[in-house]
Order: C-alpha cells, then sequence, then structure tokens
C-alpha cells in the first residue's frame, strides 16, 4: 500500500528530484535532478531506496507536511531541520511517522538545499525516463511544477527487500526510528569554502593573472543564483584570446567566463550548450558543497588534476556502494 | 591535457578533452561548416552503431561532439589505459580510422509550415526595412532557402539553423523580448531557429509554426536533431488553424 503526505505549507522552492535527465541532452533538455546529489542519495539510502528513486528538493526551510497515512521517510541536507511535536528528527536516518504527524521544516543556517526520500520514491510519472522537474519547460516531477499548498504525495508500493524489513523493525502506533545513522559529515571535507577544480579546455585564453587571481581570489555566491547556475562575484578575469567560443555542450560544475570576465558555475538546471569560455569544471565530488551555497557565501577555487578528480569520484561511489551495503547486511539475513 | 590526431580521410586535427568526470569532447576544426557539419553527424552515427560500454549520450555542436558516460562502466571495461579519458579516447581513436564513404549519412529532410507577418511575426518588417526588402520578399526568400540544423541548443528543442540567405541577415534585438510565444520563428544574424517553448529571447520573430517542435509525448521529443536539412513553407491562417487543430 502507498504511503501518502499533504504538503501544508510548499516553502521557497520544493520540487521533486531524482539523479537527472542524462540520455535527452542531443534534444537540448537539461540534466536537472538533485542539485545536491549526495544528500539525495544519502536520504534515499536511509530508507532503503534506490539511489534512482525520487526525492523532494526542498529550498531553506519555511515548510510543513502532514502524513495521511503511516510513513518511513529520512532526510538529508543542509537547508533545513525537520521538527515533529517540537522534537528534532534527526537526519540520514530512518524515521516511522504514524499517520496523522505534522513534520516542519525549520531553518539550519549552515545551507539550502534539503532532501526528503520516502520508502518506495515519490510516485510521479517518468518524463523521457526521470522524474525530475523542470521547471523552465513545465514537465518532469509534480504536474511540471513546484508543490503547492494542499497537494498531496504518495510513495511507490514497490518496496525494496530492505525498506520493506526497516519498516518492519519500526512500524508501530508512534514516532520511531532506530539507532544507526548514515555520516554524511565523513563524505564532506572539513572545509567547505574549498572547491576544487580541473582546468578546462580554454585556460589558455586568459592571461597568466587571471589564472592565479583564479585560484588564489576568493569569491562571492551573488544574488542571480539559482538552480540554473550561480553568478560569483570577485576580480573579473581578463582575457588574451578574445575570439568567440562557439557554442559547445557544457554541462553542470562546468565554470563559464561572461564577456565581462565574470564567473558562473553552471548548476544542475543549465542549458546543455553555452558559448562563454571555461576556465574550469568543479570536481564532481565537490558540486554538493555548490548546492549548499547561497547568496553571500564565499569561496574559493583550488586546482586538482583531471585524474584526482576521477579517483575522487571513484572513491567516493565505492564509500556510497559500502554504506548501502552496511544497511542491507543490518536488515538481510544472507 | 589534449591528444592531437588527423581525422581519417581529412586533414582536420581532432582534438579530445575532458569536460567533467562524466564527459569528454571532440574538437574538430574551428569554424561553422557544411562540410564539417556532415563530418560530425557521420562520426556521431558510427560513434553510436559503435559505443564503448558505459557511453549513455553524445551532444552534437557546431564543432565538438561530447560524450557522456558512466565512470563506473567505463572503468569496468577492457579498453587500453588506466583512467576514463584514456579508454574513451582509444575507443574514439578506433572509430575515427573506420573506413567510410564520404558522408555515409543521409540527413533528414523536413518542411516546416509558417505563418508568415501580422501578430505571429511582428518584426517582420524590421526584417524587411534592416534589408531595404519588402515583407513579401522576405517571406519568398525565407522560403527558398534550404537551412542545415547545426545543433539543437538553448533550450529543448531549440535547432540552430544555418544556410540562411544573406539578404536576409538581421541583428539580435538590443533589448529581448520577455515572452516569445511557442513556435515562434526567428533570425539572429545569419541564423534561423524556431522558440520549442515560451521563453524570452532575443531574434527578430517573422512567423510563427503550428507545429510541435518539442514534445515530450512523442519518441524524440525534439522535431529536429542536428544534421536534419529544413525548408519553409508560407500558409496562410485557415491552414494554421487546422494544423493546430490536430
Amino acid at each position: 500500500m502507498s504511503m501518502k503526505i499533504s504538503i501544508i505549507k510548499p516553502g521557497l522552492l520544493s520540487t521533486i528530484q531524482d539523479m537527472g535527465r542524462y540520455r535527452y541532452l542531443s534534444q537540448a533538455v537539461p540534466v536537472s535532478g538533485a542539485m545536491d546529489e549526495l544528500a539525495h542519495r544519502l536520504a534515499n539510502k536511509a530508507v532503503g531506496n534506490d539511489d534512482h528513486n525520487a526525492t523532494i528538493e526542498f529550498t531553506y526551510a519555511d515548510a510543513s507536511f502532514k502524513a495521511e497515512t503511516p510513513v518511513l521517510i529520512s532526510y538529508s541536507g543542509d537547508g533545513a531541520t525537520l521538527v515533529c511535536n517540537n522534537e528534532i528528527m534527526p537526519a540520514e536516518k530512518p524515521l516511522f511517522f504514524p499517520a496523522g504527524s505534522v513534520i516542519k521544516l525549520i531553518h539550519n543556517a549552515i545551507g539550502v538545499r534539503s532532501y526528503l526520500a520516502i520508502a518506495g520514491g515519490w510516485d510521479v510519472p517518468d518524463v523521457m525516463e526521470s522524474k525530475s522537474t523542470y521547471l523552465t519547460a513545465a514537465f518532469g516531477g509534480f504536474k511540471g511544477r513546484a508543490l503547492q499548498k494542499a497537494d498531496v504525495l504518495v510513495s511507490g508500493t514497490l518496496l525494496s527487500e530492505v525498506s520493506d524489513e526497516i519498516l518492519n523493525h519500526l512500524i508501530e502506533r508512534s514516532l520511531t526510528y532506530p539507532n544507526w545513522r548514515i555520516s554524511r559529515e565523513s563524505l564532506l571535507p572539513e572545509n567547505r569554502q574549498t572547491i576544487r577544480v580541473v582546468l578546462a579546455n580554454e585556460i589558455s585564453w586568459f592571461d597568466a593573472t587571471s589564472i592565479i587571481s583564479f585560484l588564489t581570489n576568493s569569491y562571492t555566491i551573488d544574488k542571480r543564483s539559482n538552480r540554473m547556475g550561480y553568478h560569483l562575484s570577485g576580480k573579473p578575469l581578463v582575457r588574451k584570446v578574445k575570439k568567440e567560443l562557439l557554442s559547445t555542450a557544457v554541462t553542470p560544475g562546468v565554470i563559464q567566463v561572461t564577456g565581462s570576465g565574470d564567473l558562473v558555475i553552471l548548476m544542475a538546471d543549465c542549458q546543455t550548450t553555452g558559448g562563454y569560455p571555461r576556465i574550469a569544471h568543479v570536481a564532481a565530488v565537490d558540486l554538493p558543497l555548490c548546492a549548499q551555497l547561497k547568496p553571500g557565501d564565499t569561496i574559493h577555487f583550488s586546482e586538482i588534476s583531471r585524474d584526482e578528480a576521477e579517483a575522487l569520484y571513484l572513491e567516493r561511489e565505492h564509500d556510497l556502494s559500502l554504506i548501502t551495503m552496511a544497511i542491507g547486511l543490518k536488515y538481510i539475513k544472507t | 591535457m589534449n591528444e592531437q590526431l588527423g581525422y581519417c580521410g581529412t586533414n582536420i586535427p581532432i582534438k579530445i578533452y575532458g569536460l567533467s568526470e562524466k564527459s569528454v569532447t571532440v574538437g574538430f576544426g574551428t569554424t561553422i561548416d557544411h562540410d564539417l557539419l556532415a563530418l560530425i553527424t557521420d562520426f556521431n552515427q558510427l560513434l553510436l552503431q559503435n559505443p564503448f560500454s558505459g557511453l549513455i549520450t553524445t551532444v552534437q555542436a557546431y564543432t565538438t561532439l561530447t560524450v557522456f558516460f558512466d565512470p563506473l562502466i567505463v572503468m569496468l571495461s577492457d579498453l587500453p589505459g588506466q583512467v576514463c579519458f584514456e579508454k574513451i579516447s582509444a575507443h574514439l581513436n578506433k572509430i575515427v580510422q573506420i573506413k567510410r564513404e564520404k558522408s555515409s549519412t543521409i540527413p533528414d529532410k523536413l518542411i516546416i509550415p509558417v505563418y508568415y507577418g501580422g501578430d505571429f511575426g511582428q518584426d517582420l518588417s524590421t526584417v524587411a526595412r534592416t534589408n531595404k526588402l519588402s515583407e513579401t520578399e522576405v517571406i519568398d526568400i525565407h522560403t527558398a532557402g534550404q537551412y542545415t540544423v547545426f545543433m539543437i541548443g538553448f533550450v529543448p528543442g531549440f535547432a540552430y539553423m544555418g544556410g540562411m540567405d544573406p539578404r536576409l541577415s538581421t541583428p539580435r534585438k538590443e533589448v529581448p523580448n520577455a515572452k516569445i510565444p511557442t513556435g515562434s520563428v526567428g533570425i539572429a544574424g545569419n541564423q534561423t531557429g524556431i522558440y520549442p517553448m515560451e521563453t524570452p529571447g532575443g531574434w527578430q520573430i517573422i512567423g510563427r509554426t503550428p507545429l510541435k517542435m518539442f514534445d515530450v509525448n512523442r519518441l524524440q521529443p525534439s522535431l529536429l536533431k542536428g544534421g536534419d536539412m529544413v525548408t519553409f513553407k508560407a500558409i496562410g491562417i485557415k491552414e494554421f488553424n487546422a494544423y493546430a487543430e490536430i
């Protein structure tokens, strides 16, 4: 049987997201998906879901919802803390709520986005093989739009064996959760203001002073920042090659330099092609850190090689597979 | 970071560079060119027919083809190399060496019906005035041309088409419109394009097509793809409305 919630207060921007829509890039359909893919995946793992199940991406707090049936949910991210009956709910842990529970998201000063997973995943239709919402073209997710007051969301009825077992262990008349939790902190660097980057193809288009400045100066996240990309304010970069770049494929994490020399980090909903020269791309493992940056936050960039970035990515994937395995072993007798 | 290779059968050097942990780009030359487009379309077809394990999709642009992949699957493959970049480069080099007939890919040809001018093409007069033509001449020249889709970008299904008669060349608007209606046919510089959905935009709008340029319910949501050949046909309001009712 599916689980159900209703939205009491939707918050600033709440959308259904998953791991993105990769197969339609050639038709200029953006990747979309969770901005903080790591938090999205950890929320899923905590309820025994597949990483590809859809979660709700909440932006900051000031949102609330009601469990219309008993629900098994979890959350992760830095935009909000979940509270029920004035009790703070632990993150990255399966949480069982009886029907009628009212759950609020309260302010968490660290970041921007939080992900709410439900056992079985949020059940919305697949559009081009993904449940991610792309607001610009109004497709995907819940009716192609952000969540609104009184929306009712249901879970998929197909639970994984692990989800089933977690539910069997927790199902009670009252709010309950187990002792274990996933340690998200162990996957994140202590210093979240340093973003590792790999230098890009057009690096030689910039003068040496500008490249040094890019790697040593700090940059501030501008107000013009959303799911498409972040404008950064800081010392503008100077180009030594003035020619135009013919539009070519770009992808989330790419850092473009605009005509005025300003930096833009492309994020989940970015266009599939771009015509600004690129100075670097954010290492895939540090993109979740970018997803939690808010206007006024200051960052600086640190260079790593393409091979290092790949090694970090493979190591992160290995760590994540160990987490899945560990949760499985807790619940499934082999 | 880059590898220089000669492209088999041509003297165009190709250059492979990493775009992210999950994508590499193959660059072919640096100018917009019909022969280059045919070559990239060809290379794309060959790669899709001979994929490496872990290939997800490709994105064709003016002078590049970008290949997206799953690094975990690529690392498990027996392609030579220690890292994804080496393994994929090795595969792409094999594709380069496949012997083929020149332009083995036959482009799809499409006719796009357009209602020109009036409320649907409010900038038709601007295009006419800029080029010292009458509005009818603009329509005649636009429908006489054959256009090539260089790439799909900007928003889902937006085709950048080259091959427009330079007599219609008109600069973009200085101040973009906040809302360009779905189906609007526009001109920017020497290119023509169709807005598949309502978005802000700076192109000079000369007409509107009743066709759905992007429809999530189709197997191929974007009506056009890179390499397609397009012609425009002028239609009246009756015909426009008949299409719209389908």
